[in-house]
């Protein structure tokens, strides 16, 4: 899995790209933005071409340790691959997602802004 | 008439995706020779997920039980369905528990329940000291 980190004000974008399964879950896990607590990130789900229940429980751990923020990680751009899993495990209400990355930018940068 | 590929492989995390993997491309040599009414796409991928599941749900239980066990995956090719059993030593389980109800908090658990959605049919038997689940999809 390759996992490309940019900045966007005070929200990173991490974009995923490959497989986010058992073997890939430590290496999305131990990304920066992703373990660390205080870091609202905008996960792009466009090129992830496989997640399993294993990466799902990655994603939704990772959300958990973001909590105490106003929003912790948002999701863009899901392919219907990985659309299907969140749906099918009713993990999609757990998550603000928008269709592209720029409107889930502005959406994380705005709840943050109202929230200090 | 069916074919019968079988794979054994060390339940290690290293060989999850060399079953997953394996599994979409037998599954895409089979649409290729008999092409699905609906998406073919959707049957590789769905295949792929099921035994992604199966294998890392074994390779789980296998380490907190033994760690040189080996998993065999057999593949059954019939002209309209496939259909693949994993075989582990595992303690035995049960496929009929509840699904995890995330309205609840309860986070966890989807493996099976994503099984049961994206294939036909889903069984398990204890055989011996041995599970076996088997997942079934037509075409």
């Amino acid at each position: 899995m390759n996992i490309t980190e940019t900045s966007n004000g005070g929200v990173a974008v991490v974009a995923l790209e490959g497989r986010l399964d058992m073997l890939s879950a430590p290496e999305f896990r131990n990304n920066r933005s992703i373990i660390d607590p205080e870091k609202t990130v905008v996960l792009d789900l466009e090129k992830l071409d496989f997640l399993d229940t294993s990466g799902l429980g990655a994603i939704v751990g990772a959300s958990r340790q973001k909590q105490n923020l106003a929003c912790g990680i948002v999701l863009s751009c899901m392919n219907d691959k990985v659309r299907r899993v969140f749906e099918i495990t009713k993990v999609q209400t757990l998550f603000h997602i928008f269709d592209d990355t720029a409107a889930a930018i502005d959406f994380a940068t705005n709840r943050q802004s109202a929230s200090t | 008439m069916s074919s019968i590929i079988t794979l054994t492989l060390p339940g290690e995390i290293m060989f999850v995706r060399f079953a997953s993997q394996t599994a979409a491309s037998l599954a895409r040599l089979l649409t290729d020779e008999n092409p699905p009414a609906s998406d073919g796409a959707q049957f590789v991928h769905d295949f792929e997920l099921a035994v992604s599941e199966a294998f890392t749900n074994s390779v789980k239980y296998t380490g907190e039980h033994d760690a040189l066990q080996m998993l065999t995956l057999t593949f059954e090719f019939q002209p309209r369905q496939l259909t693949v059993s994993v075989r582990d030593a595992n303690p035995p389980f049960s496929i009929d528990r509840p699904a995890p109800d995330i309205e609840k908090g309860q986070i966890g658990g989807w493996g099976l329940m994503l099984i049961s959605k994206v294939m036909d049919s889903v069984t398990y038997r204890r055989d011996g000291g041995s599970n076996i689940l088997s997942m079934s999809k037509a075409i």
